[in-house]
């Protein structure tokens, strides 16, 4: 039975206007990525939502962008964000305390439940841990429920891996649960594995029987990764992507992130490659 | 019922101090010199005030209806600290009771397109809908067609708007009116006073356009087009300018985007195009629809294909303002011959053609 992945989920308590929220905790991940916690100004969970979700976070003057939700808990969701353009330079600029926008949260989820009893192969590249984070954490705090978890995760250099802390700590300690890191290049303080994504993939050799992948990556590695899962006999509908795409309204109706008569943000972020293969859709 | 002619602007004077009446005129432009220049080539559905003249036979005023619903610039809400230093978000939410005077059948079309988009999929649009509620929708039968006009192509009828709340019917002397929703049907009871019971003495003969395009098996053609050399071949003369999507009644894409006085700011939508660069492009400058062709594809698949995939309809209305007003003449009517024209087996070709070059 393929796994079945829900689309069109409208969930978001609010659609366009954001509620103020405050930033309760900030990690620095890397040098250009921090994690922020994010909470009500009455510090409660803004909303509950699945993994995968998404949600739109402003700084308030400055505009709002839309970052997947890369773990939640009682009180509080997380968004890893990277420094890259204008509203993600103003957000690296905040710190505890300092007030926020943030609306959602939107789009569909990963299918958490259709996967239990299975094998996941999570395969990621750089901040591209950021959405597979909110599913991993999830399957390790049912640990029980899932078969093997293999990370295959890579970055430029050890300043690009985030959660290398969660990497080569807290996440190695659950019960058949394994990481496997590498790097492009050589770098100091780096003494594990050297290598481009999709060859180290293939090196370990994972095999499909079981095994669901779930990939998240830049363009490139998507791509040479992809090749490499079908390669080592993956079907299409057991291989799980999250999109993204530039952004507005969340809610389907401003129109830019369409791929074909989809709508990332309503219809996705999460698709299997079985479906994306009938779309006008290409990893570039 | 019926309506004299000449006692049309009582009735707008009377609609007037109760709701913003909207009806066709041509505007008056302003050069930036300050003195009046092109009078009358530009026309538009303005609010009626004394000193406007509604001009009843334009087809089609050259800016659509679409902002009444979805304003070029609309606030959503205001944002900042109070003096205690607590942030807070007021949306702003500002619909007033609106009537539409003289729609054409297209026009009509176009906002039934605007509320699958807005009012479907789950999420009813908190600042589109309180507009539509308020909206009354009063249609005027075409009594002539445009030469840009291929309305009837497109499954619509110049004659009767489909889903108006009022049709209208300009006879010689007089209007004929129909209610044709229960939100007319009220409309009519309350305007009885400038009414008069009774049947046009010669109905008009109907209009059709006479421009006319093949629109049947349209959807399924494209969905094996997506990789066709036509698009490339289309695309080399558009300006990428975007007066297509600002003409046309049915384009809704939008921006956010934000203006800041102080500690204090507003945050608006504004009217988008497909057309533009930055319509797409992300942090890191990644951008799916950089090149000219892609964006152009999308501006043609979203009209007469995904949209009826997703909705049921076409997202082209046959209006002919994008025919009217593309500066390079990028013809919808004529891509639609062509996409019925092309031949499904030149995909092969092109891939060749793209690696060689």
């Amino acid at each position: 039975m393929p796994v079945e992945i829900e689309h069109g989920c409208a969930r978001a308590t609010e659609q366009l206007v954001p509620i103020a929220c405050k930033i309760s905790s900030i990690s620095e991940e890397t040098s250009d990525v921090k994690a922020f916690r994010v909470q009500t100004l009455e510090g409660e969970k803004p909303f509950d939502c699945e993994p995968g979700q998404t949600a739109m976070l402003s700084v308030i003057p400055y505009g709002e962008c839309m970052f997947c939700v890369s773990a939640q808990g009682e009180d509080y969701v997380e968004f890893t964000i990277k420094k890259v353009g204008y509203v993600t330079t103003q957000l690296h600029d905040l710190s505890v305390g300092d007030v926020v926008g943030l609306r959602g949260p939107y789009g569909n989820w990963f299918p958490a439940d259709g996967l239990r009893g299975k094998d996941l192969l999570f395969v990621g590249g750089g901040i591209g841990l950021a959405p597979l984070r909110s599913l991993l954490t999830y399957v390790l705090a049912h640990r029980s429920d899932y078969g093997r978890v293999d990370l295959v995760y890579s970055g430029s250099t050890i300043d690009d891996l985030v959660f290398l802390s969660d990497i080569q700590g807290a996440w190695t300690e659950y019960p058949d649960t394994h990481m496997h890191v590498s790097v492009y290049k050589e770098c100091k303080g780096w003494d594990g594995e050297v290598s481009f994504t999709a060859p180290f993939l293939e090196k370990l050799a994972f095999s499909p029987e079981g095994r669901i992948a779930i990939l998240c990556g830049g363009p490139s590695l998507f791509r040479t990764c992809l090749e490499s899962l079908e390669k080592m006999g993956f079907p299409p509908e057991d291989i799980i992507t999250t999109l993204e795409m530039k952004m507005k309204c969340g809610i389907g109706k401003c129109g830019r992130c369409n791929v074909g008569s989809l709508y990332i943000c309503l219809d996705g972020p999460v698709f299997t490659m079985a479906e994306l293969a009938d779309l006008p859709w290409s990893a570039d | 019922m019926l309506l004299a002619k000449n006692r049309l602007l009582e009735l707008l004077e009377h609609l007037s101090t109760q709701a913003r009446v909207y009806v066709p005129a041509r505007l008056e432009v302003a050069s930036l010199a300050g003195e009046s220049t092109d009078s009358g080539t530009l026309s538009h559905f303005v609010q009626y005030a004394a000193g406007v003249q509604p001009d009843f036979e334009l087809v089609n005023t050259t800016l659509p209806p679409k902002d009444m619903l979805f304003p070029q610039t609309q606030k959503m809400y205001r944002y900042g600290f109070d003096t205690d230093g607590v942030p807070y978000i007021d949306p702003i939410h500002d619909a007033d009771e609106v009537v539409v005077f003289g729609l054409r059948s297209c026009d009509m079309a176009s906002i039934d397109c605007m509320d699958q988009v807005f009012l479907t999929k789950g999420y009813e649009d908190e600042f589109y809908a309180p507009r539509r509620q308020k909206l009354l929708c009063v249609a005027l039968a075409c009594g002539q067609a445009a030469e840009s006009c291929f309305c009837d192509s497109m499954g619509i009828d110049p004659n009767v708007a489909a889903n108006a709340d009022i049709q209208l019917v300009a006879g010689d002397e007089a209007f004929s009116l129909s209610a044709q929703t229960e939100k007319g049907q009220a409309a009519l009871s309350q305007w009885q006073a400038f009414l008069s019971a009774g049947e046009l003495p010669v109905a008009p003969a109907p209009t059709s356009c006479s421009l006319k395009v093949e629109a049947n098996g349209l959807k399924d053609k494209l969905e094996q087009m997506y990789e066709h050399p036509l698009w490339e071949q289309i695309s080399k003369k558009c300006l990428t300018c975007g007066t297509c999507t600002f003409v046309c009644p049915t384009c809704h894409c939008f921006d956010i985007s934000q203006s800041n006085r102080m500690q204090m700011g507003e945050r608006f939508r504004s009217w988008d195009s497909c057309m533009f660069f930055d319509y797409t492009e992300m942090a890191g400058h990644h951008n799916p629809r950089a090149a000219k062709m892609p964006r152009v594809r999308q501006r043609f698949m979203h009209k007469l294909c995904f949209f009826e995939e997703r909705y049921g309809c076409s997202l082209c209305v046959g209006c002919g303002r994008c025919v009217a007003q593309c500066p390079v003449a990028l013809d919808i009517t004529v891509l639609i011959d062509q996409i019925g024209a092309a031949p499904l087996d030149e995909k092969q070709d092109v891939e060749g053609a793209v690696h060689a070059g």
